[in-house]
């Protein structure tokens, strides 16, 4: 059953919204103080795990987005990520950083998509 | 209502690079957070602005020319255009203040 326009998959969703609780957990980092930007990544790596079979990155504009997949350095958690705990999309975000909050627990706020 | 206005592949060469004013050109896409935060503050700043820049949109996920001609890579990227040129960039969520020095350096 379709969530709406635009939107990922039920299954694929509550799969990222797992992986980004237990992935905040693990990096000690923190979701956004805006629970809005959260839940919109968490939806762009759940539409991206549907159509690409990877959580590519939402936050970059991809010529190729298969080729990306491939490459896998773009796919969630991302090399930046991984090595020095950058995350430009504001999923996990270090402690220190101004637009981080308090939780490790995602927010269910519904998001739309819109023009 | 969003007081940018969309543009898309077909209409950039007429809205961005034609036009006599300079223009601000927020590149995003659906699902991308910090493009959220930034798009209040890209509203604001056109009605601040109104009359001496124009602000528009583009949705990368949509309009692949465009954002593959200027080489857009991490989004939200902001890119002003003055007379048919890009002149400035600012890449990711900055504050308005930000925003409103950059574009200061263009009028």
């Amino acid at each position: 059953m379709s969530r709406g326009e635009n939107k990922a998959s039920q299954e694929s969703l509550e799969a990222m919204i797992h992986f980004s609780e237990q992935y905040a957990r693990k990096s000690e980092t923190y979701f956004c103080v805006d629970p809005v930007v959260t839940a919109a990544v968490v939806e762009g790596l759940a539409k991206h795990k549907d159509e690409l079979g990877s959580p590519l990155c939402p936050c970059r504009y991809y010529a190729d987005k298969e080729a990306e997949v491939k490459v896998a350095y773009w796919n969630c958690p991302c090399v930046p990520m991984r090595e020095r705990k950058e995350c430009h999309c504001l999923l996990f975000l270090t402690p220190d950083n101004s637009f981080a909050g308090t939780q490790q627990v995602f927010e269910r706020v519904e998001v739309s998509y819109h023009d | 209502m969003s007081a940018a206005f969309p543009v898309t592949d077909s209409t950039f060469q007429q809205e961005v690079l034609n036009s006599e004013i300079p223009v601000l050109v927020d590149f995003w896409a659906p699902w991308c957070g910090p493009c959220r935060m930034v798009a209040p503050v890209v509203d604001e700043i056109a009605e601040q602005y109104s009359g001496r820049i124009k602000v528009v949109k583009l949705n990368t996920d949509d309009n692949h020319q465009v954002a593959s001609t200027y080489e857009i890579q991490s989004i939200p990227t902001l890119m002003i255009f003055k007379s048919g040129a890009k002149v400035d960039k600012i890449v990711g969520a900055v504050p308005k203040a930000t925003l409103a020095t950059t574009l200061e350096k263009h009028l």
